[in-house]
């Protein structure tokens, strides 16, 4: 049997979520971008597990469950991700995403 | 219970300042670095939650298979695997947006008791029942988007798509 | 079980690129005959077999006031001894048909097409017999509906057939608008006052009752019942081609004539006559509708036997024979034996199908539909010509083919109402003239097209029997067209034909009163034939152009003027209104949106330069709106919380 306060792992995913939207917000390469993407999913993904640990019974199981989805999501993503880096590598010859703006109108 | 507490103070720690080191050094495989050993420190933090599938699946998932997938982009869009990051500057509206919705959260995260709570462990084949009875359409759902995922990859780069 | 024949069907319109796709529907069609039978002939023998399901995907409490029974909304299968009945008919003919097809067909363009909307349209159909409620009877009826307009419109580049397709969809629109708004005024009724209250709490479902199924448990005397009961005799009307919206089923006949033998005689043309039956079953009629249905039916039977008689196209005189049974059908539920209508619906269908497919084996033989080129086809085409007139024998109602059986039941039991409702004696005076002109009208079609020496039109291509696959399926609709009629000799059948009847209905077999009314329909219809034998026998042809009977003949031909009619109506009326519409949506309409398109496009004008195209940029624009979020949550929301009191 483990002890522990829920405070503490809040802190842990509101910060790590923080520097998520921060890389988000900030880089201008594509790689990097994703990685920020993926700091912020497994600051939801932590969410889950540390609920699931102290629900415990079925809640507990289907936040686990949810965990497990969400890491296959997360990787799948990514996969997607590296799809549009290889991309717009070959389209525009280089992965800073400000170059791609033909969203402009 | 005290050693628990540290051993969470220690990871957490670690986990957010490799998150930082990964988007702040200059080399992008250094990034790959900081951010693999981010994953690993996760894992641990599942560890230290009785959740020891989920640990040896971030571990086998994030720090093994995404980390050599982030590798390999690097390595097949640049020229030289060590070249650095043109500097890009850190602006103000944008670290202003993430500092508040941290204090956002962290004001939410006053609402919760800071009193110790007990962990709960599962037995892992408990929770492979659930994740194949109750929770199966999550799981249906998980493959379908994975089919679609790695059918929209593959258009991406495919050859002479333009 | 039930579900699996729907899913089946519908698989069957998957198949559309495939190169063999008419064997992949025939099979597919198969399968479902093989379900239909099975489930249709066990309901019949041991009703209540088959387990129903239902779902329920709208449930609205009672609320005082405006609905004080509540209203629910659910999808879901009744397979009871009518549907069973309907059942067997569809997967029976429509798999015939698909067999049918392969040779017909095969010369056409656009096969998948055709096959896939066939497909479809069985599936749409044997979801329309087994839906328990009037909503989802209404879906799988546009369905329905809609595959009828594709399929009549399968030579869609001959503009005849482009608007004889765009006028049967229309004019059944008609009719379903009428059927809607039916609908519509049962929910408000059942759903506010109805004596059944909880009818409508239930999902206005079909419930299996007592007898095999409720017999008009939910009736009731309103004014607003006699609305909504003539509201879904248009509705009926427009599907089964009753007068006044008959226009379009003769016209429908230029579709392929697989299409006219499935749709528009044994199947979705019955589905109005269904429609009857179901309400007149489940909810019951109120005595106008009753007079109302009768007269409908009692008349077109009569005036569509009349346009029959003359018209020289050979799918056209059969098309009109059509709504002239299904006048006689129409009757019979009015009268209140809804299971004699069906049992007409059912005969007919076999014994429909397998004149129009006989006639397709003659148009394919010849390519011709013009009755006067036709001739002496009996030599070259033995097996058609004895198909066609085993259907015409049993169209004419000569025992003892399955039309007499069905037909004298209607006629009796229209008489069984005679005392009861004097009104009915004209409607059924003309039913009974209608039967000599039945004897007449496809007796003249088989002496035109199969008697005389030779084909009289030298340029047509010599005929001969076609091959198997459109053989076979005449064989077995014409062992149908004998035997269907013998199911009245089951007596659990002849108990079923009564549901319904009410206590004044006297069994429309086997009495006295029945014996002299059949022998005098048989007399009626059989003179029908010799006259049509004296008339057109041996391959003779009446001159026709002799004084009063010419301008009757023009009168016939030109369907009493009613298409001209509707034509004008169409022309000056609808076209005064599209006038003034058009001047509304010029001026008005468009004004007031050209107003806002300029006040719009100067807002988006500033707007789109928020739209750099930088990824950051929206990304930014999302966290912002997540802190948005945020303030309004923990300080706006308490603060409003607060002042309403609220919480």
């Amino acid at each position: 049997m483990t002890d522990l306060s829920v405070v503490g792992f809040l802190g842990l995913s509101s910060a790590l979520l923080a520097v998520g939207i921060f890389g988000v917000l900030t880089r201008r390469n594509f790689i990097l971008l994703l990685i920020s993407i993926e700091i912020a999913m497994n600051a939801a993904i932590l969410n889950f597990v540390y609920f699931a640990g102290f629900l415990g019974g079925t809640s507990g199981l289907t936040g686990q469950a949810i965990a497990v989805v969400l890491i296959g999501f997360a990787a799948t993503e990514v996969a997607v991700g590296l799809g549009i880096v290889l991309a717009l590598n070959r389209a525009k010859g280089t992965i800073n995403v400000a170059q791609a703006t033909e969203l402009r109108l | 219970m005290i050693l628990e507490e540290l051993a969470f103070v220690f990871l957490a720690g670690i986990a957010v300042v490799t998150a930082v080191l990964s988007l702040l050094v200059r080399e992008l495989v250094h990034t790959i670095l900081w951010i693999a050993i981010f994953f690993v420190d996760l894992s641990a933090i599942y560890f230290l939650l009785e959740a020891p599938f989920l640990g040896v699946l971030q571990l086998g998932v994030y720090a093994g298979a995404v980390t050599v997938l982030l590798l390999f982009g690097i390595m097949v869009t640049r020229k030289r695997i060590f070249s650095r990051e043109a500097a890009t500057g850190i602006g103000a509206v944008p670290v202003g947006l993430a500092l508040v919705t941290f204090i956002f959260l962290i004001a939410a995260v006053g609402e919760f008791s800071s009193a110790p709570g007990t962990i709960h462990s599962y037995n892992p084949s408990d929770l492979s029942q659930n994740l194949f009875n109750v929770n199966g359409p999550w799981l249906l759902l998980l493959g379908l988007i994975m089919l679609g995922a790695v059918g929209g990859a593959i258009y991406l780069v495919r050859e002479g798509r333009e | 079980m039930v579900v699996s024949f729907v899913v089946v069907g519908l698989a069957g319109t998957r198949m559309k690129r495939l190169e063999w796709g008419g064997w992949v529907a025939v099979a597919f069609s198969a399968a479902a005959l093989l379900v239909g039978l099975l489930i249709g002939v066990g309901e019949m023998l041991s009703p209540g077999s088959y387990t129903d399901r239902q779902y329920t995907w709208l449930h609205l409490p009672p609320a005082p006031g405006a609905f004080p029974h509540g209203v629910s909304l659910v999808v879901g299968t009744l397979v009871d001894p009518i549907s069973a009945l309907m059942l067997i008919v569809v997967t029976v003919v429509g798999f015939l048909v698909m067999l049918y097809s392969i040779e017909y067909m095969h010369r056409d363009q656009g096969l998948p097409r055709y096959y896939s909307e066939l497909s479809l349209f069985l599936a749409a159909m044997s979801g329309l017999v087994i839906s328990d409620n009037l909503l989802e009877f209404f879906i799988f009826w546009e369905l329905v509906g809609l595959c009828s307009y594709f399929l009549i419109g399968f030579y869609y580049e001959r503009p005849a057939v482009a608007s004889a397709a765009k006028e049967a969809f229309l004019v059944t629109r008609v009719g379903d608008v009428m059927f809607l708004l039916g609908v519509f005024v049962y929910f408000y009724y059942y759903a506010t006052s109805g004596p059944a209250g909880g009818w409508a709490a239930n999902g206005f479902v079909f419930t299996r009752g007592t007898a095999p199924f409720l017999a008009g448990s939910m009736g009731g005397s309103s004014p607003l019942l006699t609305v909504a009961g003539i509201m879904i005799l248009g509705g009926a009307a427009g599907k089964s081609a009753q007068f006044p919206l008959h226009v379009w089923l003769p016209d429908a006949m230029v579709g392929p004539t697989t299409v006219s033998a499935l749709i528009h005689a044994a199947t979705m043309v019955a589905a109005g006559v269904y429609l009857l039956a179901v309400t007149s079953l489940f909810l019951g009629f109120t005595a106008v509708d009753q007079l109302a249905i009768v007269a409908v039916g009692g008349f077109t039977a009569f005036f569509a036997a009349t346009m029959a008689v003359v018209h020289p196209d050979i799918k056209r005189v059969i098309a009109y024979s059509t709504i002239s049974q299904l006048g006689y059908m129409v009757m019979a539920v009015g009268a209140g034996f809804a299971m004699v209508g069906l049992f007409h619906l059912f005969t007919h269908a076999f014994f429909k199908a397998l004149l129009f497919l006989a006639a397709g084996s003659v148009i394919h033989a010849l390519g011709t539909q013009d009755l006067f080129k036709m001739g002496g086809l009996r030599k070259p085409m033995r097996l058609t010509a004895a198909c066609f007139a085993i259907g015409g024998l049993a169209l004419a109602g000569i025992p003892p083919f399955a039309g007499f059986w069905s037909k004298d039941d209607v006629l009796s039991s229209v008489y069984s109402q005679l005392g009861a409702h004097p009104a009915y004696w004209p409607f059924f005076l003309l039913a009974f003239a209608t039967v000599f002109l039945t004897g007449y009208y496809i007796f003249r079609a088989w002496f035109l097209a199969f008697s005389g020496e030779t084909v009289r039109d030298p340029t047509l291509p010599h005929p001969h029997e076609p091959p198997w696959v459109m053989t076979v399926p005449m064989v077995v609709l014409s062992a149908l067209a004998v035997a269907s009629g013998l199911l009245i000799f089951v007596p659990s059948f002849q108990s079923l034909l009564l549901v319904g009847a009410g206590a004044t209905g006297i069994p429309p077999t086997f009495s006295t009163t029945d014996l002299l009314l059949s022998s005098a329909s048989v007399a009626l219809a059989a003179a029908g034939i010799l006259v049509a034998w004296s008339l057109w026998g041996n391959g003779r042809v009446v001159p026709t152009e002799i004084g009063f009977a010419e301008s009757v003949r023009r009168l016939l031909l030109n369907r009493y003027y009613f298409k001209a009619g509707y034509d004008w109506i169409g022309a000056k009326g609808v076209y005064t209104v599209a006038r003034a519409a058009d001047f509304f949506d010029q001026f008005v309409i468009d004004g007031t949106i050209h107003g806002f398109e300029r006040i719009f496009g100067s807002l988006s004008d500033r707007l789109r330069r928020i739209q750099s195209g930088f990824v950051s940029d929206y990304a930014a624009y999302i966290v912002a709106g997540l802190i948005t979020v945020f303030v309004l949550l923990l300080l706006v929301a308490p603060y409003v919380v607060s002042r309403i009191g609220g919480g």
